[in-house]
């Protein structure tokens, strides 16, 4: 066995240039298989670690869901809270706001525009200005972004110049920028200016409700939904349902199948043109090799022990290019990291996957080659010269 | 050693070989004489166990292998035989060494017997720190001698050579036929192909074969013509 895997890296050696042309197929192949599955246990990582907060044991969460798009102002209200902690199972409930942004008339000089605001987060990284936090001890000050900035200020500094907001005036003490990945507000104010102007702004759209232990959380979101569907205040202007934090994870995997099916396929041509490949310089190389085939076969060689030698080398040939692809595999998942809001990882699993596929393709594209070279009649192949 | 009874072999209509029958004792060093296309190429692939499509019976140590599976023929070929070509028949790509070294892959010796081996049969065919060099920086002669100590590494009984100095100069087919005299003393028993009456000499008998025939004696090679 060794000697043969000797004779297979002796043999690939000899015809350098050839056999790395046939290991390119295997190579993108392998790299595809290494970046979908990267891709594909990157997302799910993300996915299932964003969902874990979500999914919290305990809970349930229903949610009110508007008929009407310029409807902001239906949802739960105070006296739903009560209608809900009244149902069995429910021990206290809280409520909480799909859409936290609101919507604000703004003016400069003569200009006017509506925009989206929300209040500052804890730290932001300013483009322009000082700070990273706009804090309640100087409730006029406001951060805005870039865009915003040169759309009402065009070339002029927007620092320090004052911004009326819904009849109040603001100082723009900070720029941000915003990426393509991080969606953010055009507009930052403190906390508590938020609260004062804007809070009528939020719906209040999603009551969370901490069940009791030991009741089935189902169960309590279904009687939940029931009861809010009779009695709940805005029932005229939406309707309400038990929001499953497994079936968004669950469209999220299907649409990721999707993808997945895709780059497999390309994967799986690619792999199969490269196994092609391999078939046609096993060939090659069993023609070529007619007369080591019958110097072997004299000396002690059986057809399987041929059969054997020529396999090997195909498979190892195989592996040779999977290893490789798997290299430039982790090229390719570091290019596709740098586009990707999640990362995509590489775990020992695709790193198996990937060798018993190009083990798989040495072993079934070297096949009839192989096979071909031990059932050469010896005495043909000795007049080889 | 071997022994053949009205052997015959045919490609269609044609007979190459017509009814031989021969024996070889052990030890013996045979020459078979021949012109090209007699049948003698087809005779030593018979008696070399690389031909099993023939006629009559052939026995090798009191054995015939004419239905055996062609593995087993194998292993016999690698344990019991060595072959020795006109035209050495080397690996090009790999070294003296590893080219002598091929019979090992293929037989059960021990791992740590085989160097030992390879390095006692360049001693004996006299190439000693050749070891490294590739065939086609070596002389026909030398060339041979790689083949010879290919065919004599797994220790065979029997030798077959196929015009062994077919490629050589007369001054290097001497040392040659030294070397096989040589073997032959030590007990192993050559059959050799030749068409050279001056190498045919070195061996302890001559056969001779036309056209598909056999002949003991030189006298009747012509007598039917």
């Amino acid at each position: 066995m060794i000697d043969k895997i000797l004779i297979a890296f002796k043999s690939i050696g000899k015809n350098k240039n050839r056999n790395f042309l046939t290991m390119l197929g295997i190579i993108i192949g392998i790299a595809c298989v290494i970046a979908i599955l990267a891709v594909g246990d990157g997302f799910t990582k993300t996915m299932t670690k964003g969902m874990g907060t979500h999914n919290d044991k305990g809970r349930v969460t229903i949610s009110f869901q508007a008929s009407s798009y310029d409807d902001t102002t239906s949802g739960f209200t105070q006296n739903d809270v009560s209608t809900l902690e009244k149902v069995s199972g429910v021990d206290h409930v809280k409520l909480d706001s799909s859409n936290t942004e609101a919507n604000a008339k703004i003016q400069y000089k003569t200009k006017h525009e509506s925009t989206s605001l929300n209040k500052s987060p804890k730290h932001l990284n300013l483009y322009k200005g000082v700070g990273t936090s706009i804090d309640n001890s100087d409730m006029s000050n406001i951060f805005i972004s870039h865009d915003l900035a040169s759309r009402i200020f065009k070339d002029e500094s927007a620092l320090n110049k004052p911004l009326i907001i819904e009849g109040n005036v603001f100082i723009i003490r900070g720029i941000y920028n915003i990426s393509d990945f991080n969606y953010r507000p055009d507009i930052y104010v403190s906390k508590d200016v938020f609260k004062q102007l804007f809070a009528n702004q939020i719906t209040q759209d999603i009551a969370r409700i901490y069940v009791k232990p030991d009741v089935n959380k189902k169960s309590v979101g279904k009687r939940a939904v029931d009861q809010m569907k009779k009695f709940g205040e805005d029932k005229q202007m939406g309707h309400y349902e038990v929001s499953n934090p497994d079936q968004i994870s669950k469209t999220f995997t299907k649409m990721l199948n999707y993808v997945t099916y895709f780059v497999a396929l390309v994967a799986g041509i690619s792999l199969l043109i490269a196994g092609i490949g391999v078939m046609n310089v096993m060939y090659i190389t069993v023609s070529e090799r007619r007369k080591e085939i019958g110097i072997r076969r004299a000396f002690g060689a059986t057809s399987s022990d041929i059969r054997s030698q020529f396999l090997i080398e195909s498979v190892v040939l195989c592996v040779i290019g999977g290893l490789i692809g798997i290299l430039c595999g982790y090229g390719l998942v570091a290019i596709i990291n740098a586009f990707l809001p999640f990362k995509a990882i590489v775990t020992g699993y695709s790193l198996a996957i990937s060798l018993s596929v190009s083990t798989a393709v040495g072993l079934i594209f070297g096949f009839i080659p192989s096979n071909k070279a031990a059932k050469s009649p010896l005495v043909g192949l000795l007049k080889e010269e | 050693m071997l022994k053949i009874n009205n052997v015959g072999k045919s490609y269609g209509p044609f007979k190459v070989l017509k009814d031989i029958d021969l024996e070889v004792a052990d030890g013996e060093f045979l020459a078979i004489m021949g012109p090209s296309g007699s049948g003698k190429s087809t005779l030593i692939n018979i008696l070399g166990l690389l031909d099993q499509d023939y006629t009559g019976e052939y026995l090798l140590n009191d054995k015939s292998y004419k239905d055996t599976s062609d593995n087993l023929l194998s292993r016999i070929r690698g344990d019991q035989l060595g072959f020795v070509f006109q035209n050495f028949k080397l690996l090009t790509t790999y070294n003296v060494y590893e080219n002598i070294e091929v019979p090992l892959v293929y037989s059960k010796t021990e791992q740590h017997n085989k160097h030992e081996r390879v390095e006692d049969v360049i001693e004996k065919v006299g190439l000693s720190g050749k070891e490294k060099h590739r065939p086609s920086e070596l002389s026909g002669g030398q060339q041979q001698r790689v083949a010879i100590a290919r065919a004599i590494v797994n220790r065979p009984k029997l030798i077959i050579a196929d015009e062994p100095t077919g490629a050589l100069d007369s001054k290097t087919s001497t040392e040659i036929m030294d070397i096989f005299t040589k073997l032959n003393q030590d007990g192993t028993t050559i059959i050799m192909v030749t068409h050279d009456e001056e190498v045919a000499k070195y061996a302890m008998r001559t056969v001779y074969i036309r056209d598909g025939k056999l002949y003991h004696d030189a006298k009747d090679v012509f007598k039917n013509d």
